[in-house]
């Protein structure tokens, strides 16, 4: 009875930290870096609140409660959803801005990271259409792949932030890498707990509580490193030599646009009346390759 | 401070792979996920006559 006060309380201040982190955010100006995790927060505080207001409702009036368990359970389910597919926007915007000093390699990242994104997602998605699976198994199927996906691509990104962060010109007190910490716990937690959940398939067990904290933990952190000011981003320095640069510069070089040039099959109607007098007078002044037979002939006779 | 950090993401990572690696070797039926959070996962069909324990905790 004590762990279950204990995690109403932890709902309570699940939602408070949330307010708190989206209210930092705000304040300090960083919408516009971190929109998705803003979105990510408020979909949170959103869908906790209405949880909440059904368990409290539900809690109050027992005889209700299969009536209330519907609006329960396609309020969690479809904000997992949400959650998932705004997660993995706050991985692509994590990896943009970490990147943003390196454009050549940025803009190559993030379009192997849609592709790998998008392949993952379709290939998650495609698992869950299994035979056997209809109706609501096939709904919570298919959210609970897609989110195994992003906890994954989560965890890789992590691993980038952590490896990457100095070549970076970042510090482990940068918001970049506070926000990957926090997804990081997140994702690891949401796979620990689907493996609990498959020998304890309950609504409300042990690890609810441990869930709890690791929520609190990661929105502790998220508010923090909100809330503190960010070192300035080093100088990135790189030798001249560095296969980094190296790949930067033709990353670069890659989206660029190709010029074109006409060889052919061009009528003269094309060229503006200016253009043509130019082209008529140069053509004038040239210098003849071949002079005329007369002239070539008086030419010749001057000579012997 | 650097190898402390890189000691707790690789775990993190590590812990992560595992856990993957068990609930994909399960035979049983789809397993579902829930998200981190301090609500309880609705881990019965909806139609649950006792509305899967909601309000008891």
């Amino acid at each position: 009875m004590a762990s279950i006060s204990f995690l109403g309380l932890l709902g309570y201040l699940e939602i408070s930290l949330c307010v708190a982190a989206l209210c930092v955010l705000i304040a300090k100006k960083q919408w516009t870096d971190y929109a998705a995790l803003g979105c990510f927060l408020a979909v949170r505080i959103a869908s906790d609140i209405v949880l909440t207001c059904i368990h409290r409702y539900a809690a109050a009036h027992p005889l209700r409660i299969h009536a209330l368990y519907y609006p329960y359970f396609y309020v969690y389910w479809i904000s997992l959803a949400i959650e998932s597919v705004v997660a993995l926007i706050i991985v692509y915007s994590i990896f943009r801005l970490a990147m943003a000093p390196l454009k050549g390699l940025q803009t190559l990242g993030m379009l192997v990271f849609k592709w790998a994104a998008g392949i993952s997602v379709a290939v998650a998605l495609g698992n869950a259409f299994a035979p056997h699976q209809k109706g609501i198994d096939l709904l919570t199927s298919a959210i609970s792949q897609l989110q195994r996906t992003q906890s994954i691509l989560t965890l890789c990104l992590l691993l980038f932030v952590c490896f990457a962060i100095q070549p970076m010109g970042l510090t482990y007190s940068s918001r970049i890498f506070g926000v990957s910490l926090g997804l990081g716990m997140m994702s690891t937690n949401d796979l620990v707990q689907s493996a609990w959940m498959v020998l304890h398939p309950r609504m409300a067990t042990t690890y609810s509580v441990i869930n709890g904290v690791v929520i609190c933990v990661i929105l502790a952190t998220w508010t923090a490193y909100f809330a503190l000011p960010e070192p300035k981003r080093r100088i990135i320095v790189l030798p001249t030599t560095s296969p980094f640069l190296r790949w930067n510069q033709i990353s670069q070089a890659l989206g660029d646009s190709p010029g074109f040039v006409a060889v052919g099959g061009v009528p003269p109607e094309l060229f503006a009346p200016a253009e043509l007098e130019v082209m008529r007078r140069a053509s004038l002044k040239m210098v003849t390759p071949f002079p005329p037979q007369a002239e070539a002939r008086a030419t010749f006779s001057r000579a012997v | 401070m650097k190898v402390i950090v890189r000691s707790l993401v690789i775990a993190l990572a590590v812990t992560g792979a595992v856990a993957s690696t068990f609930v994909s070797a399960t035979p049983a039926k789809a397993t579902v996920t829930a998200k981190t959070s301090a609500m309880p996962v609705p881990t019965c069909p909806p139609g649950d006559p006792d509305g899967c324990g909601l309000g008891t905790w």
